[in-house]
């Protein structure tokens, strides 16, 4: 009874139990989703960009730092919410309002889209209000 | 000893970073935040209206997260550590390869030294002792 109880409380911890389980398998569904971009980090055209490419693998490597440590790597998670909100409210939304979108846009909207809602849920609100809002800021000098 | 100790500057105990250090990150925070985000957020406003936007999403998503880091640079070193592993995922999976190749795409003269400035100044702006202790040798978050 009490085991159950401090599992789904914080307790004198930072959060829950329950809480680091949740955000680790975000990591790990981020290892593993993210995978297939990796992998395409061997195999691309020469003439590739090849910077959203960059971007998606250096999430997915800190994704193994997150499942180790998913408290110390919250900045990541809220950067995850951010850029896909910023994502939905210039790109997503408007082009699904208008009708008139990219070729990509019904299966961005899952795989971007949708996620913000995934992050709102996983995230710490307490342990982030706490740590990066009311934390007094690190030294100046 | 203590002419020593007074000599060398202060060496942070465990959990600590030197003030420099904390305001050497604080200026990359707010070079990626101001001067990068000034570059990369108009882009949310004015693109055709088919373009993915994926990359002006990703990009401005992290200025506005590195404004954090001013008032917290260690807490948010993620970030930066961040920065570090696309710049030189792009560098050596890309950049280097199309150089040396002369098969250049058409945004590689401005990509290369945006992106090359990152690979040269990042591994003197992180701080390798604190990452090592903190986020290699710690032991992971509890499972039980």
């Amino acid at each position: 009874m009490s085991a159950s109880r401090s599992f789904w409380r914080r307790g004198d911890q930072e959060v829950s139990l329950a809480r680091l389980y949740v955000m680790r398998a975000v990591a790990l569904l981020a290892i593993w989703g993210l995978f297939e971009i990796v992998e395409t980090l061997f195999v691309h055209s020469p003439m590739d960009r090849g910077v959203h490419k960059a971007l998606i693998a250096a999430l997915w490597l800190l994704a193994f730092l997150a499942f180790r440590y998913p408290l110390k790597m919250v900045p990541l998670l809220l950067f995850e919410t951010v850029w896909k909100i910023i994502w939905l409210l210039a790109f997503g939304l408007p082009q699904w309002w208008s009708g008139v979108g990219s070729p990509r846009l019904s299966e961005d909207l899952w795989s971007i889209g949708a996620f913000p809602i995934v992050c709102l849920l996983v995230i710490p609100w307490n342990y982030v209000w706490r740590h990066y809002v009311t934390a007094p800021a690190e030294r100046w000098r | 000893m203590a002419t020593t100790a007074a000599s060398i500057p202060a060496a942070p105990a465990d959990g600590k970073l030197s003030p420099l250090r904390l305001n050497v990150m604080r200026v990359i925070y707010f070079a990626i935040a101001f001067l990068e985000g000034s570059q990369v957020v108009p882009a949310l406003f004015v693109h055709e209206p088919t373009a993915r936007g994926v990359i002006p999403a990703l990009l401005s998503g992290f200025c506005l997260t590195c404004v954090l880091g001013l008032r917290y640079p260690r807490q948010m070193l993620p970030l930066l550590m961040f920065e570090m592993a696309w710049k030189y995922i792009w560098f050596f999976a890309f950049g280097l390869p199309q150089y040396l190749s002369g098969q250049l795409p058409a945004t590689f003269g401005e990509d290369f030294p945006a992106i090359g400035f990152g690979v040269v100044i990042m591994p003197f702006v992180l701080p390798w002792g604190y990452i090592w202790r903190h986020y290699v040798k710690a032991a992971g978050d509890r499972w039980r």
